[in-house]
């Protein structure tokens, strides 16, 4: 049995847990070795992430047994997990706002310090860090104004920061680019070749097949399979995790788009972002794809739209008629729907339950005169949504904090479906959603274009984008820099017009 | 998970998961349990009436502490209010008709609780600032108005405001049913009604809420004005009460209020909390000190016990979340 123990960095075997009367994790086996990219997989729900939380320290498994390098270990916290060696990047960041980024890289590190600091050897060494993997980002800047995609590289810094043995990464590229994207991977070769264990938990199956060598699939709490990446596809990987064949994941539309736009944006220019001089309009049936890199000003446009941001100058028509939306009370008196990219903070409200979402962007068919809402009629409306969109959870009453990430995404979908648009903006609408919600959305999405709306998606997944737009539009520096139709869609004419070059 | 009171029963550990989620009506019942077994006072209607004639002001106003808490904020300035309601209303009551008086007090509250809601809603004042602030300045207010001294009521108006505040309908204190009212009106707005959907809403994510087209800063500042209306209902009561109006009165009610809605297991962050569990939360606070009374135990020892359930009822809370 001495062998056998060496060969895994990681084992962690027969774990069970579960939240109350929910079972989120049955008897799964997850193994490790040294120097092994291993993909953790599975549908939103399947119980990734507190199989990962478990390893950490931040949940207690109810039974099994977990071995680092053969000793068992049993982290009561994450304290206790990094002192072994274990660190993780959350899907959610868990960066302090205020703090500088080399104080974040440091944060563990300040309590167990002396007394007084050496704030400048913390910041050499941390831009040391972020410099080796190949970012820029000033180690002295407060976090607050870095961007997600900074922030995002921060959070693997921090984990990079102390003896790292096994590194558990959550759906680390949904903010990146293409360009980070390879960058993050060079990185995680250098540290495969160190000897780490990389806990890879991603939904997009294409990097899964770039980097790891081995993959372990959840599905509903069970592990249906652990093999070398090499002795599987996609489809097989899929069929796991789904336990059925996927067809169409883009289904087909019979959409009749209109021919006279329902929103036209002209010369709009913001006051306090980099948008500026964004000119396009959207009819009615369409969907209209916006792409770019992150932080090329798509989201800014759509909040400055939407009247979240300020506007500078620039007008909008609403079926030729001009409308100001100085406020987002304002958008949505002009029935225009936003769905935000960030669910957890702008979406959806976490602590309350599944019900109260939905219906908080639409009264008017539910109350009367006075504001007193028909309980009736809401729950018919909620019940109703909840079974169009297959949200999954026992019930309409359940906090929305404990869905998984599809399923609050649905949620924060039907917020908006409940009430009649004209012209809806979807901010990544599938951003850490599972292959199944995913298209069960896109079906939703193309349901909302049928109804007549103009519909606006903002996606950085190409395939994506490229899947259920009419025509793509891409930003670069703050303003649409090019447009594709149909048949000019490719991944390289869009990273061309990304990136600012003409296409070929 | 919508689980019935017997399934919660018969799952493992189940009675104590109830007990816990329950905690603060638990609470009160073992403190009733507890006063009628240790003095034989307690249950007579002379002591309870009583009880329910001294939490009625503070009820009041815990009501408006709820409704501004829910959204994430707080109101410093409700005790303050009430002393200037009170010296305000007993000027009133001396000069115009009753029915006056008493609208005028309630408009004159509103407004002041609206001058605390357009500096939180529309100048993005911190709430605990904002209300600081008017907190000493409604006080001193009141100082000056009633020139230092209580204002005693000395019309028939004042004479019909104070017997109605003195005497009961069907055993229950007058004042204890306009509480009561506020109570239910309270719970049907907040679980009925847009008004208290949207409050809740803004409590827990006011982001989201400003992104879902909410009028975010409508409710924001009528959460403090309406506190001010309460703050008037309560001066209204308390100087009725006594038969007159003093600077003096609500010295440090708000705290009371804020230790009463945390009782009540709302969340300070706001979202969470709801009108009768903060009801009893003004119940709970009111029979430590009427049995400590009965016990004959001094003043401040009653303090110590205050501030140690408050702490146990937070860390009841506590398991409540896990």
């Amino acid at each position: 049995m001495k062998t056998s123990e060496s060969e895994y960095r990681v084992e962690m075997t027969g774990i069970s847990k579960s939240f109350g009367v929910v079972s989120v994790l049955e008897n799964v086996n997850l193994k490790v070795k040294p120097g092994e990219i291993h993909a953790l997989l599975g549908e939103n729900g399947a119980g990734k992430s507190t199989l990962v939380k478990i390893l950490s320290g931040v949940h207690q498994k109810d039974s099994g047994k977990i071995t680092l390098n053969g000793q068992e270990i049993n982290p009561k916290n994450t304290h206790e997990g990094q002192v072994l060696g274990i660190s993780v990047v959350y899907q959610e960041l868990s960066l302090v706002n205020d703090l500088s980024v080399a104080e974040n890289i440091y944060l563990h590190k300040l309590g167990a310090s002396k007394f007084w600091m050496n704030w400048k050897k913390i910041t050499e060494d941390a831009q040391e860090l972020i410099d080796s993997l190949g970012f820029e980002i000033d180690a002295a800047a407060r976090v607050r104004d870095l961007s997600i995609v900074q922030k995002q590289v921060v959070e693997i810094a921090k984990a990079l920061s102390e003896d790292t043995k096994v590194l558990v990464l959550d759906e680390p590229t949904t903010v990146f680019d293409p360009t980070d994207i390879k960058k993050l991977f060079d990185n995680l070769f250098k540290l495969k070749a160190k000897g780490i264990s990389i806990i890879y938990i991603s939904h997009h199956l294409d990097e899964i097949f770039k980097i790891a060598d081995s993959v372990t699939v959840l599905r509903d709490g069970v592990d249906t399979g652990s093999m070398a990446v090499a002795d599987t596809d996609a489809d097989g990987v899929i069929r796991l995790m789904i336990g059925r064949e996927l067809k169409d994941l883009y289904p087909p539309r019979n959409v009749q788009v209109g021919e006279v736009p329902v929103f036209e944006v002209k010369n709009l220019t913001a006051k306090d972002t980099l948008v500026h001089d964004v000119s396009f309009s959207v009819r009615p049936g369409e969907i209209l794809g916006i792409a770019g890199l992150g932080g090329s000003g798509r989201t800014e446009t759509a909040k400055l739209i939407f009247g979240a941001h300020k506007k500078k100058s620039g007008t909008m028509l609403l079926n030729g008629k001009e409308i100001k939306t100085n406020t987002p009370v304002c958008a949505v008196g002009h029935q225009i729907g936003f769905v935000s990219e960030d669910r957890k903070e702008e979406g959806v409200f976490l602590p309350l339950s599944i019900r109260r979402n939905i219906s908080v962007t639409n009264f008017t068919g539910i109350s009367g005169k006075l504001g007193f809402i028909n309980t009736d009629n809401e729950y018919k409306n909620v019940v109703g949504l909840i079974d169009k969109l297959s949200i999954k959870a026992p019930s309409s009453e359940i906090d929305v904090k404990n869905l998984s990430g599809g399923n609050q995404q649905k949620v924060a979908l039907a917020k908006w479906l409940s009430v009649d648009s004209k012209v809806i903006f979807i901010d990544e609408p599938t951003r850490g959603v599972d292959v199944g919600a995913k298209v069960e959305i896109y079906n939703l999405i193309n349901e909302v274009a049928e109804k007549g709306v103009g519909v606006v998606v903002i996606s950085s997944d190409m395939p994506e984008i490229m899947g259920i737009s009419d025509r793509i539009l891409v930003m670069y520096k703050g303003t649409i820099y090019g447009e594709l139709p149909k048949d000019k869609f490719s991944e390289e004419n869009i990273l061309r017009y990304s990136i600012g070059k003409q296409l070929k | 998970m919508a689980l019935t009171i017997k399934q919660q029963f018969s799952s493992p550990g189940g009675i104590l998961k109830f007990l816990i989620k329950h905690n603060t009506i638990f609470i009160f019942i073992v403190l009733v349990i507890f006063s009628a077994l240790i003095s034989d006072v307690f249950f007579t209607s002379v002591n309870l009436s009583n009880l329910l004639k001294q939490v009625s002001g503070i009820g009041i106003i815990s009501i408006g502490m709820l409704i501004v808490i829910l959204t994430g904020g707080i109101d410093l300035s409700v005790g303050s209010m009430v002393a200037l309601l009170a010296v305000t209303f007993a000027i009133l009551v001396n000069t115009v008709i009753l029915p006056l008086a008493i609208i005028l007090t309630i408009i004159i509250g509103f407004s002041l609780g609206s001058v605390a809601g357009y500096l939180v809603a529309f100048q993005k004042m911190a709430p605990f600032i904002a209300t600081l602030a008017l907190m000493t300045i409604a006080r001193g207010l009141g100082f000056i108005y009633s020139k230092g001294s209580p204002i005693t009521f000395k019309t028939p108006g004042g004479e019909f405001m104070s017997n109605f505040a003195n005497n009961s309908t069907l055993g229950i204190p007058n004042i204890a049913i306009v509480f009561f009212l506020i109570v239910i009106g309270a719970m049907v707005m907040l679980r009925y009604n847009v008004f208290g959907r949207l409050v809740i809403a803004i409590g827990s994510n006011e982001e989201a809420s400003r992104l879902s087209g909410i009028k975010v800063n409508k409710y924001k500042f009528l959460v403090y004005a309406i506190s001010g209306a309460l703050a008037a209902t309560a001066a209204i009561i308390v100087a009725s009460r006594t038969n007159l109006g003093s600077p003096n009165m609500g010295m440090a009610w708000e705290l009371d209020a804020i230790a009463a809605v945390v009782i009540g297991g709302a969340s300070l962050n706001g979202g969470k909390g709801t009108a009768i569990n903060t009801l009893m939360g003004v119940l709970i606070l009111g029979l430590i000190g009427n049995i400590l009374n009965l016990l004959n135990v001094p003043s401040y020892p009653q303090q110590v016990v205050k501030g140690g359930i408050i702490i146990f009822a937070v860390l009841l809370q506590k398991f409540e979340s896990k």
